[in-house]
């Protein structure tokens, strides 16, 4: 049983890691046309499709960690980010805080001001609390 | 370089401003005994996601919590041989009288300098918003005192170099 389940799993991540590499391909032209908050938007959506595979985490990680750096303007950019976007955000910034990267490091430090200001702590307390859906 | 001193300190406040919800919480293993679950860690859904925040590469922030205690380590900037001798000394200092700050931790947490334990009870008895100023503001100051420390022994340093070259002149 458990022997099935684990080749459903690579079954899984191989499709991930496949929609992972599109994203990134996606993500590079809209940040090569100065859109990136398009391109946080589309590195955040279907980071749901969570699954307890390392690689896919890091994977998208690397992805979002490549959309964050990115950004310049955060104001502008959480305005116009939808406020269900701002818990999986939240929890990409707390990874990017553990890498303990300077340039990381600074930018998610600036970002998480703003966002808790917009989402309050409530935003922070959900991404404690949820020991199931880490990114 | 004070921006993400203030970025690093809003943050940190943040984050225990969400993370310091402590109630009381008797042992479920053992009756009659209430122990700090943080501690422990016996039971996984009485834990919460740990958090590491990092300002740089030498200095960072674990703010572990548990359904009635929190666990904050912090490891501080320490740049040169001295900065360290005097960190560790000066923080052991504090440590041992970790009973007149009460939310102290006698021994820090492997791999950090310092660490401060607080429960449900100081919640109880103490103001939280107080709690955590407290705690933003021995961060800024521990960074100061540093300073200060290290300045003093250079000074001193000097002056007894000084005094004591002079029966050679």
């Amino acid at each position: 049983m458990a022997g099935a389940e684990g080749f459903v799993e690579s079954d899984n991540a191989e499709a991930i890691i496949t929609r992972i590499e599109h994203k990134t391909r996606k993500i590079e032209s809209l940040l090569k046309q100065f859109k990136p908050v398009e391109a946080l938007k589309t590195a955040l959506e279907g980071t749901y499709a969570m699954t307890s595979d390392e690689r896919c985490k890091s994977a998208h990680w690397i992805v979002v960690h490549r959309a964050i750096m990115a950004i310049k303007d955060v104001d502008g950019m959480l305005s116009s980010l939808d406020p269900e976007y701002y818990d999986i955000l939240m929890k990409y910034l707390y990874r990017g805080l553990a890498t303990g990267d300077r340039p990381t490091c600074d930018q998610c430090l600036r970002i998480h001001e703003k966002l808790t200001e917009r989402a309050g702590h409530g935003c922070i307390l959900r991404f404690l609390t949820d020991t199931v859906n880490t990114v | 370089m004070g921006s993400t001193l203030r970025l690093y300190l809003t943050c940190i406040r943040n984050t225990l401003d969400a993370a310091m919800c402590l109630q009381n919480f008797p042992c479920q293993e053992v009756e009659r005994h209430n122990k700090p679950e943080v501690e422990l860690k016996t039971s996984p859904e009485l834990l919460l996601n740990p958090v590491l925040i990092c300002r740089n590469e030498a200095e960072k922030c674990l703010i572990e919590t548990s359904i009635n205690s929190l666990r904050i380590s912090l490891k501080v900037k320490q740049a040169d041989e001295l900065e360290n001798i005097l960190t560790k000394k000066f923080l052991r200092f504090l440590s041992m009288r970790a009973e007149a700050f009460q939310v102290l931790r006698r021994k820090p947490v492997q791999g950090y300098d310092i660490s401060f334990l607080i429960t449900n009870y100081h919640c109880e008895e103490m103001q939280k918003q107080k709690l955590i100023d407290f705690i933003v503001q021995f961060m800024e100051d521990i960074d100061k005192e540093i300073s200060e420390l290290k300045m003093s022994v250079n000074t001193r340093g000097r002056l007894v170099a000084t005094e004591f070259l002079k029966q050679f002149i």
